[in-house]
């Protein structure tokens, strides 16, 4: 080897550690920057993680399990203890799950259902009865726009190594960013940080023409925090018991609470109902996720129907349902029926599942939600749930 | 493979290793160079692999012939085959549908709906540029510029090379051929130049992608905006393009660097241009100097009587270059009569003493006409139609304020200036200080890794670089 030779291999040293060290410090900063601003997955979607860490003890429940599935408004609108009791009373035992989440698109839960579908094929179970919601404003174009810059975040916190590696092999720059993300970053990408950051630059939504009803807050404020002594009497020894959330058992239940708390709880809901908090509500709705119009991303309803048949395979009976709509505050126009008619009927056959409408249904009315989608859990859950029960009590005590 | 993405750091460390460890002579090395670049490529596409081989084999022997053939016309005949195949990849590629749909349209003005068929094929990246890149060896040297080199692995590499394959800058045979022949070894204090290079050029980027926010408001939305939205998202663009572009070329060189070869800058702080003639010595000048050699002089350049109008056709086919598009050629056609008419005006004795003016308030004044005119052009090149465009330039000059700003805007028109400028601050830092910057190790790589750091903590879901599309 020639002195050039040696002084190239010098200066070639000499950059292949500047990257390398460059990077690391880099990196280095990027992580203590996460850490000292608590980013991570259990602070961004911790009740998913929660319901991820509890799937081997739900797994190992002797009795028939039920889970419901889905968004927020499941998370709202079903109450486990409530099904699990009235069917208990009609002689049929089984363990019932809320696995409803806010902030997870069909995307994201298409990941988080192959999770359960692990543990539960691990564990040999089967699922006695998977009800699925398919909400349809989670599946919109404005949905998964707005939902960019959480993509590869949510994958890495999800989606398992061998995903990874398979969306490495189509597409090994996406595969080498997503470990890049998962690894390195605590699963905390770029993209999420700025999302984050530049919320307050965004262009404002519309926001409600009609006046707040500045007394009605008031009350509300002053409801809400009595509520919160109420459980401190109600619940004095509670403890994290698996009827909590962590456990996706759903909470309390009105049949527990005392008859002062339920006259809060009343109180607390009808304060709620003022114009300018639906009419608000409403208006964002309509900017995050297209509620009214409905344009549906095919790529989320593909998603969706991975959802179900990812159920199908462990459980003994998959039914896909609609939740209850507040029709005083959303009305979809006649092209946004459309949409949804074929988008169902292309999941009907995508999935061999009729899929049930329980938009309108008898046992909850417009007064019992919380907001303009979301049912409230002592008149909406209850109501909900005693419905869901009347419809698949016949089925469970068949199997 | 985008330089600011995981893949590509793993790629350049593992090609870095075996480049600087393994293979030490320069045959190998060369070599080594070409499969890599093949390799870069063909993660995008790797079925456009023998194109690019192709196209540079045919053009190497062709030059081989030209300088050997013995009579003019044999000469001219060899280099017209040169032209053709070129254009003709360009022309089947790039403006094939281009053309077919236009004739359509045309011909349904007039009452006819023909059947017509598209190709529908896929651009192959990088494509105008190494095109444009292996056509300037074959002219060069049909015109006697340079000796055609014996050496179909150098020439292919050299069109190859992966830094600057896929989005410029230009490079003429002259400049970058001969580094090839003899592969140079890079000195700690290119390196280090390399280094800067790249993590400017990377702030750049970073910064383009938050601008195509606001930038898309305008120009996606299809909402009513105000005034001062509308030139927010027409300066947004303005930065966003240049930071994309220029961002990227100085990553380009910046590697180039870091391997010891030297690609001259293809940005020299265009929007402080003083005149559009001065914007484009300063813009994407690996292209405009392209055209000036290859078009503008073969057509006449200043020594007929046409010069104004070859300045506007250079102009409308440097357009056309960038995409197949009317509202790329109006583009072009824009900045060729913005130019013909600061000669024209130029000329005339009213005119002579401003533009000749040195005085500070006379510059200020040509500075801020110049940049009005680059912004009004780049509402062309963004739009999505023509109607788009004419709506944008409508709401730019409408002062009847009946469209309200919101209550953010002034706060983020006030950023995006500041990220403008950002940019132009950073490059006019490499331009002045970098000498001083790199003597000063304790200051050097601090301020370096915190730049990595900024750009690894923003990021945008779409961070394409918009030049791959041209």
């Amino acid at each position: 080897m020639n002195s050039s030779t040696s002084s190239s291999d010098w200066v070639f040293v000499k950059i292949f550690l500047a990257i390398v060290l460059g990077m690391g410090a880099a990196m280095g900063i990027v992580r203590v920057f996460v850490w000292l601003n608590d980013a991570s997955a259990e602070t961004i979607i911790g009740r998913v993680m929660e319901a991820k860490a509890a799937l081997p003890e739900i797994v190992a429940t002797e009795v028939p399990v039920v889970m419901v599935y889905g968004s927020s408004l499941v998370q709202a609108a079903f109450s486990p203890r409530e099904f699990d009791q009235q069917l208990a009373e009609l002689g049929t035992e089984v363990k019932s799950f809320n696995f409803g989440f806010g902030g997870l698109n069909p995307y994201f839960q298409d990941f988080l259902s192959r999770r359960i579908h692990e543990e539960f094929d691990a564990g040999g179970k089967r699922l006695k009865l998977a009800i699925i919601e398919f909400n349809p404003f989670q599946a919109t174009q404005s949905r998964w726009q707005g939902a960019l810059s959480s993509v590869d975040s949510f994958i890495t916190m999800l989606a398992n190594d061998q995903e990874i590696r398979e969306i490495s092999l189509q597409d090994p720059e996406r595969g080498a960013l997503l470990f890049n993300i998962k690894y390195l970053r605590n699963d905390i990408s770029a993209e999420m940080i700025t999302s984050f950051y530049g919320r307050p630059f965004r262009s404002p939504r519309a926001r409600s023409q009609l006046q707040e009803d500045q007394q009605a807050e008031k009350v509300r404020d002053e409801l809400g925090q009595l509520l919160n002594q109420q459980f401190e009497k109600d619940y004095p020894d509670y403890g994290g018991e698996e009827w909590g959330w962590g456990w996706q058992g759903g909470g309390t239940i009105p049949s527990e609470r005392s008859a002062e708390t339920l006259e809060i709880v009343n109180r607390f809901y009808a304060a709620g109902q003022t114009d300018y908090r639906m009419d608000n509500d409403r208006l964002f709705r309509i900017d995050c996720c297209d509620i009214l119009e409905m344009n549906f991303e095919p790529l989320l309803v593909e998603a969706f129907i991975r959802i179900v048949h990812n159920f199908q395979q462990f459980s003994d009976q998959v039914e896909v349902i609609l939740l209850p709509r507040n029709t005083d505050w959303i009305e979809y126009t006649p092209e946004a029926r459309q949409r949804l008619e074929y988008t169902i009927s292309a999941i009907e056959a995508a999935t061999g599942v009729s899929v049930r409408n329980y938009q309108s249904i008898d046992a909850v009315n417009n007064k019992m939600f919380a907001d303009t989608t979301h049912l409230n859990r002592y008149q909406g859950a209850v109501g909900f749930t005693g419905f869901l029960v009347d419809q698949y009590a016949d089925d469970l005590r068949q199997h | 493979m985008l330089f600011n993405t995981p893949i590509f750091l793993l790629f350049f460390l593992v090609f870095l290793l075996f480049y600087g460890f393994v293979f030490l002579r320069q045959t190998p090395r060369l070599y080594f160079i070409l499969v890599a670049s093949l390799v870069f490529y063909g993660a995008w596409n790797y079925k456009f692999i023998p194109l690019l081989v192709g196209s540079s084999v045919v053009d190497y022997y062709l030059a081989l012939a030209i300088a050997g053939a013995v009579t003019p016309q044999a000469r001219k005949l060899l280099l017209t085959a040169s032209v053709i195949m070129n254009l003709g990849i360009l022309a089947l590629f790039k403006y094939a549908d281009f053309a077919i749909q236009s004739v359509a349209e045309l011909m349904s003005g007039f009452g006819y709906t023909p059947d017509t068929v598209t190709l529908s094929w896929v651009l192959p990246v990088g494509i105008s540029f190494y095109t444009f890149q292996s056509m300037s060896y074959t002219i060069d040297v049909y015109r006697g510029d340079m000796h055609a080199r014996k050496g179909l692995v150098q020439f292919t590499t050299a069109l190859a090379f992966f830094p600057q394959l896929v989005a410029g800058p230009i490079l003429r045979a002259r400049q970058i051929l001969p580094q090839f022949h003899n592969i140079p070894i890079p000195t700690w204090a290119n390196a280090k130049h390399g280094f800067l290079l790249i993590v400017v050029g990377w702030m750049k980027k970073t910064v383009a992608d938050l601008l195509a926010i606001p930038a898309a408001a305008v120009f996606d939305s299809g909402a009513s905006v105000s005034l001062l939205e509308t030139w927010t998202g027409v300066l947004a663009f303005a930065g966003q393009i240049y930071g994309d572009f220029s961002g990227y070329s100085d990553m380009a060189i910046g590697l180039a660097l870091l391997l010891g070869f030297k690609i001259p800058l293809n940005f020299r702080l265009p929007y402080f241009a003083t005149s559009p003639v001065d914007f484009w010595r300063r813009w994407h000048i690996s292209l405009s100097s392209w055209l000036r050699d290859y078009l503008y002089i073969p057509l006449g350049g200043n020594r007929n009587n046409h010069r104004l109008r070859n300045i506007f056709i250079t102009m409308l086919l440097g357009g056309l270059w960038h995409g197949a598009a009317w509202t790329y050629v109006i583009w072009g056609a824009f900045h060729g009569f913005i130019i013909t008419a600061t000669h024209y005006l130029g000329g005339l004795k009213i005119f002579a003493g401003f533009s000749n003016s040195s005085s500070r308030w006379a510059k200020l004044t040509q500075w801020a006409i110049t940049l009005y005119l680059v912004l009004l052009a780049w509402v062309f090149f963004r739009a999505s139609s023509l109607d788009s465009a004419l709506a944008i330039l409508s709401d730019m000059h409408d002062l009847s304020g009946h469209v309200n700003s919101g209550p953010m805007a002034l706060s983020i028109f006030f950023m995006t200036a500041s990220a403008f400028l950002l940019m132009h601050l950073l490059d006019l830092f490499v331009i002045r200080r970098a000498d001083r910057f790199e003597a000063r190790p304790w200051l050097f790589w601090p301020l370096l890794v915190i730049g990595v750091t900024l750009c690894l903590l923003i990021g945008e879901p779409s961070n394409e670089f918009i030049y791959f599309q041209f």
